[in-house]
């Protein structure tokens, strides 16, 4: 096997450890900010490196070390990702440089990799994964001699790992207050023990059967004040790592600048991420731009840990939709509907999958939203083979889903939300923008393949070239009645919609608008009148 | 004993409303809860009106709190109309605010003479009890008659709002099972009720339009065209939205008196947030 080979299964041991571990490390996570995707954003940033480290054409170890760097540089997601990638960086530089690699040169790559975390970090905090690395790395240098082997440093470097991840709430009150460790160094102790096990020649071992208990307290942990976890990567020329990080400084926390002169990864926590990005634009090239939106993160942990306290009262009826769209997802969660299943006009899902979804619901009876024509049959066909009793509310669409998922509420009965829901939907008026699959006369409007084909209840009510006057047809057609709210749901290809919205504004002063990002395909725009 | 406007006096505390308590009726007084911007804090329309306090509000880093009158506030409103041989002392739910009890503490000095209630209410539900004892006292009643009106009150009175976000209620922590009822995505507007004392969440629908309409319906079914039908209507900075409640009201129940058109003081302003309306109706 050659040194590459030998390589790339370890790193794919490390990740599959971390992997194995994701959710419990995302349900650990309160620190800095309680968004829960430590774990995924380790996971994503090892296999980066992994997938790089599957490709590379490297042919010696300097060389390697260097591909190794820049996919966790480029891979790097959140802040632990991002320190995480300094770790990789500060290990890789003294394996990179080492003629054989025994105990004492692993040893010199944990304290690399220690002390090039800690300079990543602008005020390093104990009781996270740097307590962890420098843990490990010291537990290293104590015990490397040049005759002991790796296979018989490893297990006690990664008890050590073990005791000083099991310190972390001692060091920091989140965490203790919390009843957690530090989601971070759990990660890093899961690629530690994976990289042994690799090493070893042993398989990774089982993800630990015993779920930690999470007391109540860590879904409420407050929230971090900045609204986006920006990150992004600038490449260039003689870029300047510390008055790009002084220059940012002011203008969030968690902040991370890591890299060198030819490319920086950034990670910070701002209410202005377009700043930002202006700041790395000005020095460089942006790649790799990704905003997330960290209250929503919270509220989706805190929903799905609730889910999960066991004292948490469950009700008497549960929602499952069938979904196209993430943004059309989040809306149906929002409103508490209990699963989504994604699925819509092309992809229907199987009534196994509905089948499943209604038995494993926590309430006695569940609701079923098909939200599509071609998932109604399905719907009942699961209704009536779960062990559980469902109802379908025969919802023709997302926007009638919608309708009939705000009259819900969860501690009523089946029968008296089906009666609730099914009057929302007929109260609602819906209608749709796609694009024709073909040339047609329908409804006696003629619309040519390509072209944007209007329906308003069903009914094809325009064609044409003009996304917004296409649109506009339909909107006017839905406000035939008098009506108070119309809500608009964007594809999955983002139409631009403003000239459309001042149109509608303009010509219905009174009526109150409602955009929203639905992400679903094959419909540039869905909307609905009530 | 016979209770009259002239030997019986009313004590309200601010939540009620009705900063114009005193001016209407001699023998009123209201008594203010103190909102809190930073380190300065105001005593409740007297020293911080609503306007002022909506428009600090849109610029304030931080929200304001609220904290309740201290029994010696109350003890010099008591004593200020030591003259009545009876004082009737309504508050907000004591579910909601400590103001009852810190009123119960200054009552205690003064033996029987003030009969503490606690309406299990807030807001112009509070000055609609007052007004119905009033009516009494213009023309003569007793202690057992007023204390059959507020038992009928707390029953019968119906109370409806709706908030532009729980944000507000869930701050100060009088959310209660609101709290899941929670979409602030979608203009979802929660339509809400006090009941029991403590803030409870009816039904869900989107967009102004739809509260209002929720309003008329729940109002339309449970009241009849009558001159005993009474109205209360309070707003957080939106008026517009109150004069449309008040032509409502005219529409569909035009026998129906409307008592008090009011904006929301700071104090309950700061737990409802801007945007908030409040129905109230009571057949008396």
């Amino acid at each position: 096997m050659t040194e590459v080979d030998r390589v790339r299964e370890l790193a794919h041991a490390a990740l599959a450890s971390l992997e194995q571990n994701r959710q419990r490390i995302d349900d650990l996570n309160v620190y800095p900010v309680p968004d829960g995707d430590t774990g995924t954003n380790l996971t994503l940033t090892a296999r980066s490196v992994v997938e790089d480290l599957d490709k590379t054409t490297a042919s010696d170890r300097p060389e390697l070390a260097h591909a190794v760097t820049r996919a966790a540089l480029m891979g790097a997601r959140g802040n632990s990702g991002v320190i995480f990638s300094q770790i990789v960086r500060g290990a890789a530089e003294v394996l990179g440089a080492a003629d054989r690699i025994d105990s004492t040169t692993f040893a010199e790559a944990l304290r690399g990799a220690s002390d090039a975390a800690y300079r990543a970090v602008r005020r390093p905090v104990e009781g996270t994964m740097l307590s962890v690395i420098r843990e490990l790395a010291e537990e290293a240098e104590e015990r490397a001699t040049t005759d002991l082997l790796l296979t018989e440093l490893l297990p006690a470097v990664v008890a050590r790992g073990e005791d000083a991840l099991a310190r972390t709430p001692d060091q920091l009150a989140v965490l203790r207050e919390a009843g957690v460790v530090d989601a971070g160094g759990a990660g890093l102790l899961e690629i530690v023990r994976g990289l042994a096990a690799g090493v070893a020649g042993e398989p990774i071992p089982e993800a630990p059967e015993h779920r930690e208990e999470l007391g109540f307290d860590a879904i409420h942990q407050e929230l971090s004040r900045y609204r986006y976890c920006t990150v992004f990567v600038v490449e260039g020329e003689g870029l300047d790592r510390e008055s790009l990080e002084a220059e940012l400084e002011p203008l969030g926390d968690s902040l991370l600048v890591v890299g060198d002169d030819t490319a920086l990864k950034i990670h910070v926590h701002t209410d202005d991420p377009g700043r930002i990005l202006s700041m790395g634009g000005a020095i460089g090239v942006l790649d790799g731009v990704e905003i997330a939106n960290m209250h929503r993160q919270t509220e989706e942990r805190a929903e799905r840990l609730l889910e999960a306290v066991p004292d948490a009262e469950p009700n008497a009826s549960d929602v499952i939709a069938v979904v196209a769209g993430k943004g059309n997802r989040r809306l149906f969660q929002s409103l508490g509907a209990a699963k989504v299943i994604e699925g819509g006009q092309t992809m229907n899902p199987s009534t196994s999958e509905l089948v499943e979804a209604i038995d494993a619901a926590r309430a006695p009876e569940v609701l079923l939203l098909p939200n599509n024509d071609n998932v109604i049959l399905t719907a009942e066909q699961a209704a009536g083979l779960a062990n559980k009793p469902a109802l379908v509310i025969p919802s023709r669409s997302i926007q009638a889903g919608l309708a009939a998922m705000v009259a819900y509420d969860g501690s009523r009965a089946t029968e008296e939300n089906a009666e609730e829901m099914r009057e929302a939907i007929d109260a609602v008026a819906t209608g749709e923008v796609t694009i024709a699959s073909r040339d047609a006369q329908l409804n006696g409007v003629a619309v040519r393949e390509g072209n944007y084909l209007g329906l308003a209840e069903g009914k094809a009510v325009a064609g044409g070239e003009s996304f917004e006057e296409v649109a506009s047809a339909v909107i006017e057609r839905l406000l035939d009645e008098p009506r108070g709210l119309l809500t608009l749901l964007t594809g999955d290809g983002d139409p631009p919609l403003g000239d459309l919205i001042k149109g509608v504004e303009a010509r219905h002063p009174e009526l109150e608008l409602d955009v929203q990002a639905g992400g679903q395909p094959h419909y540039p725009l869905l909307l609905s009148a009530e | 004993m016979q209770l009259t406007a002239a030997n019986t006096a009313i004590v309200v505390d601010s939540t009620a409303d009705f900063p114009e308590a005193q001016e209407r009726f001699p023998n009123w007084r209201m008594v203010p809860l103190y909102v809190r911007f930073g380190d300065q804090s105001y005593r409740d329309y007297v020293e911080l009106g609503p306007d002022e306090f909506y428009a600090r509000l849109r610029t304030a880093d931080e929200l304001p709190t609220t904290s309740q009158p201290t029994p010696g506030d109350f003890l010099a409103a008591y004593e200020e109309l030591a003259a009545h041989e009876r004082i009737y002392s309504l508050h907000i739910s004591a579910k909601l605010s400590g103001t009852f009890e810190s009123a119960r503490t200054a009552a205690s000095e003064l033996g029987d003479k003030v009969r503490m209630v606690d309406t299990e209410t807030a807001s112009a539900a509070i000055t609609m009890l007052g007004l119905a004892i009033q009516r009494r006292l213009e023309r003569g009643t007793t202690d057992e008659e007023i204390a059959a009106l507020v038992e009928r009150y707390k029953d019968e009175h119906r109370l409806l709002f709706t908030v532009d976000t729980l944000e507000f209620l869930a701050k100060g922590g009088r959310i209660g099972r609101a709290a899941k009822f929670a979409g602030q995505m979608l203009h979802i507007k929660p339509i809400l009720t006090i009941d029991d004392g403590e803030v409870l969440p009816l039904k869900r629908v989107r967009g102004n339009q739809k509260a209002m309409q929720e309003f008329v319906s729940e109002f339309t079914e449970g009241s009849n065209d009558e001159p005993g039908l009474r109205v209360g209507i309070a707003h957080a900075d939106a008026p517009e939205r109150a004069t449309a409640l008040v032509k409502m009201v005219r529409d569909v129940r035009p026998h129906a008196e409307i008592e008090t058109v009011t904006t929301l003081g700071a104090v309950v302003g700061t737990h409802a947030g801007p945007g908030t309306v409040g129905f109230f109706w009571f057949t008396d």
